[in-house]
């Protein structure tokens, strides 16, 4: 039996305004080890508002959120940049390097911030931007690489830290096909060989094409659930 | 990592990096400069007074600073200036006598003060000899020498050798009237000094308003150091209770408040500098705040937690500010070395300066403990200018901050 990685409780998510918008409303999800997932909608149909509830960076307004079993809800937030430091890989659709390190330092950072030995950093950042195509890469800014490069070390820092899921919005919106074939050609290489748990917000359909599990958003409920 | 960040991230807009590390240095300089310059300005004021005019200590008779009567004597002056010249610590002293007198020249006369001196006794305590510009101390005249300044013989048309008349009173209030001629012309630092002071010998004085050779009007002491002033006045004037000992501080107007009120001008003219200096620099790390909220909305996302977030602001802020401010620091250093040798010629100014009894030429100086503590202003105020764009950092949603373009 799988390990059940992310679950969700009836989660909602309130806006609150002039009008209060319901961006997610009472979804329950379980999300197990290995997954490669794609949550779809159109626009506004609550995609990154759940994911973001997810990775522990917006709070729900009912129902919780759990992590391995972890419940994040009670965390303050201070735990909760600790819980995704250790737990959860970002990767965001315009790439959000740090423009002032390169490659190596950009992929590295997690694990300084987690204290991991420079003998390890250099091992694991040596091994991940070899596997995402960049180990020649090493030395570059951000400026110096193309989007679908920068993407990659995006990838390859979400990983650093060992998470127990990738969560990615939008990851391909800015790519173009070539850069998008070869960056999912990467995921899903990382999720078939080293078993990483994937999680995808997109409308791109060769992203959709290439999960394993769709789940169909609309008006911040699931429509659909499609294992293939 | 963080440090390297804060780093890398002050030079990513260098142009608005270099403006705000050229203002610090700037400011620096011109409030260090300026406190380097007061400073010099004060330390020559206060040796010119005590060299000049009062010395470390003076002696007079109770009433004679308020009356000015030439019948106030200090009768034993000899006896005081025999203990006096015993001391270590006493480089010499002046026994004087003192008169208000007309001066009267072919083209004009007015009020000055005639002080009656022994000339090398004098010569040891105000270095009189030195200011000579023109004829010579007290020489080349057989009867009744005077030492008139620079701008009494210029405002009444005097030259070296020339007769003037000092009509002034006894001590029985009668009114008497000597000739004397212009032995040598002085000129001091201080313009309102120079104006109202004539020198003559002593016995020449004593002899027309009849005071013995053992009175004086006012005995002043030179020490060996500044700081003994007050310590040895204060021995004098228990020694002497009938008599009135002041120290310089105490003898020249507004002096006391001038040396008090110079230790913190350094300190209000930096920190006036710095708080301008601190709303340039907290603009500057607000946008550079702003610019990267997507950034610092990541950072947070990906686990950099809320005191390295706010470590990194203020490493930046205090990066900015420790470059300018030892740039700054330096080349105020080297103004105020340079200028301490040379001098700062107030030129035109200068004798406005003068006319207001400050040296026309100021030397500079500041000492290690202001530099010192100017630096310490300066992390202080880096600190207080990187609270505010920290805070701000701090208060970024992390999702809300990566979504934005």
């Amino acid at each position: 039996m799988k390990n059940l990685v992310i679950e969700t409780i009836a989660i909602s998510k309130i806006y609150e305004g002039v009008v209060p918008v319901k961006a997610v409303d009472a979804v329950d999800l379980q999300i197990e080890d290995n997954e490669f997932t794609a949550i779809v909608g159109p626009s506004g149909s609550g995609k990154t508002t759940l994911l973001n509830m997810i990775g522990g960076l917006d709070r729900p307004t009912s129902g919780s959120v759990k992590v391995n079993g972890r419940d994040l809800t009670g965390l303050s937030e201070n735990q909760l940049i600790d819980f995704r430091l250790n737990h959860i890989g970002f990767v965001f659709q315009s790439y959000n390097l740090i423009p002032v390190l390169n490659a190596k330092e950009n992929t590295e950072f997690i694990m300084l911030l987690q204290n991991i030995e420079k003998k390890v950093r250099d091992e694991r950042v040596e091994k991940l931007l070899n596997e995402v195509g960049l180990g020649d890469k090493m030395k570059s800014k951000p400026s110096q690489l193309s989007g679908g490069q920068q993407q990659r070390v995006a990838v390859a820092r979400a990983l650093a830290s060992k998470p127990d899921f990738v969560l990615a919005d939008e990851p391909t919106a800015n790519l173009d096909s070539h850069s998008t074939s070869n960056l999912l050609d990467i995921m899903a290489r990382l999720n078939e060989e080293e078993g990483t748990t994937f999680v995808f917000s997109t409308h791109d359909q060769r992203v959709i094409d290439r999960a394993k599990r769709v789940i169909t958003l609309v008006d911040g409920k699931i429509e659909s659930d499609i294992r293939k | 990592m963080i440090l390297k960040i804060a780093w890398r991230n002050i030079w990513r807009n260098k142009i608005r990096s270099l403006v705000v590390i050229i203002a610090i240095a700037l400011g620096l300089w011109a409030g260090t400069f300026a406190s380097g310059f007061y400073e010099g300005m004060i330390g020559q004021k206060i040796n010119d007074v005590i060299e000049n005019e009062y010395s470390h200590f003076q002696f007079h008779h109770k009433k004679f600073r308020d009356e000015l009567a030439i019948k106030e004597v200090i009768e034993n002056g000899e006896e005081i200036r025999e203990k006096l010249n015993s001391e270590e610590k006493v480089v010499g002293s002046s026994g004087r006598v003192i008169a208000t007198a007309m001066i009267a020249s072919a083209n004009k006369s007015g009020g000055i003060k005639a002080v009656g001196v022994l000339p090398s006794d004098e010569a040891v305590v105000t270095q009189l000899n030195d200011k000579i510009v023109e004829g010579e101390y007290f020489e080349g005249i057989k009867r009744n020498p005077i030492l008139i300044s620079k701008k009494i013989a210029d405002d009444y048309h005097l030259d070296v050798k020339n007769k003037l008349v000092l009509t002034l009173q006894d001590v029985d209030g009668e009114i008497i009237s000597a000739s004397f001629r212009v032995a040598g012309i002085y000129k001091s630092n201080n313009g309102m000094f120079d104006e109202m002071n004539v020198f003559v010998q002593r016995s020449d004085l004593q002899n027309i308003v009849n005071l013995q050779p053992s009175e004086f009007h006012e005995i002043a002491v030179l020490l060996t150091e500044h700081s003994l002033a007050e310590q040895y006045a204060k021995k004098y004037a228990d020694l002497y209770p009938n008599l009135e000992v002041l120290p310089w501080l105490d003898l020249a107007v507004g002096m006391r408040y001038m040396v008090e009120a110079s230790g913190t001008f350094a300190y209000i003219f930096v920190g006036i500098i710095l708080v301008a200096l601190l709303f340039s620099i907290v603009n500057t790390m607000l946008m550079a705040v702003m610019e990267r909220t997507r950034e610092i909305g990541m950072l947070k996302a990906v686990g950099l937690n809320r005191r390295k977030i706010f470590s990194m602001i203020m490493l930046e802020t205090v990066f900015l500010s420790m470059i300018g401010a030892p740039l700054g620091l330096l080349i105020a250093y080297g103004f105020i070395e340079r200028l301490g040798k040379v001098g700062f010629d107030l030129g035109s100014v200068g004798e406005a300066y003068s006319e207001m009894g400050f040296a026309a030429v100021i030397y500079p100086e500041l000492g290690f403990e202001t530099y010192l503590s100017i630096t310490i202003m300066v992390f202080c105020m880096a600190f207080i200018a990187a609270i505010y764009p920290a805070r701000k950092a701090l208060k970024l949603n992390a999702s809300e901050a990566i979504r934005k373009i």
